[in-house]
């Protein structure tokens, strides 16, 4: 079961693009976002430091309760600034 | 509705024109352009890079997009926001609303600008000689996307 990996903005400084096998005890978005983060403390820390949202397959996740399945595209977002 | 992400300089002038003559049923345009300043708060600006989710910033912004052409019943909406590496006097976004009357032309464009600055997936970083920061938006811009919000159906 791979899961593709995307990091925008400040995030991409820290984390490259990835496609992972999921790893073991991760099921949920949240446990795949705790699981970023002990494997890149900074991003971690990045992360907890700001506002961060998740996007599944495009969609914004409301619900980090939501399990991770084989493919999705998870997208890891810092606060935006455009205009 | 018209939503581009430009990899390359645009001429804002020129897309204002070509968006104009697409109809003839709306008595009034409003515009707003965003240039690349040469300096913030008194230190050079050498470059700015801005990154974008390809797909899910396009669909972001389309949704914006309509969601104030609803709101404000402009019959058209052009949105074209740069991407990649943007030179001092670049253009890096222009928004234009076609509609019926004035006010809501004026409206739809500032509203619309609210939000993008705080809800465009979009993410600048600024290159000046002390180095490279992240840009986020500032109080204000969440003061004002806020006040957007108020009136919102």
């Amino acid at each position: 079961m791979t899961v593709r990996l995307v990091f925008l903005g400040k995030f991409g400084d820290v984390a490259p693009m990835a496609e992972i096998a999921l790893p073991d005890g991760v099921r949920t978005l949240n446990d795949l976002k705790a699981w970023v983060a002990r494997q890149q403390p900074q991003l971690g820390a990045a992360m907890e430091a700001t506002r961060t949202r998740l996007i599944v397959n495009q969609c914004v996740a409301h619900d980090l309760s939501a399990p991770v399945s084989d493919g999705d595209e998870v997208a890891f977002l810092p606060p935006m600034s455009g205009g | 509705m018209r939503v581009r992400i430009a990899p390359e300089a645009f001429d804002p002038q020129a897309e204002i024109a070509a968006f104009t003559h697409l109809r003839d049923d709306a008595g009034a345009l409003a515009s707003f352009v965003g240039y690349c300043r040469a300096s913030t708060d008194g230190v050079a600006v050498n470059e700015l890079r801005i990154d974008h989710y390809p797909g899910f910033s396009e669909k972001e912004i389309a949704r914006l997009a309509e969601e104030t052409a609803r709101r404000f019943d402009c019959p058209d909406l052009l949105v074209i926001h740069r991407v990649g590496v943007i030179r001092p006097g670049e253009a890096i976004v222009l928004v234009a609303a076609l509609s019926v009357h004035r006010a809501s032309a004026f409206d739809a464009v500032r509203i619309l600008m609210d939000y993008l600055k705080t809800d465009a997936p979009l993410w600048k970083k600024e290159t000046g000689p002390g180095g490279t920061r992240w840009i986020e938006p500032r109080p204000e811009d969440h003061a004002r996307r806020l006040e957007a919000e108020k009136g919102w159906t």
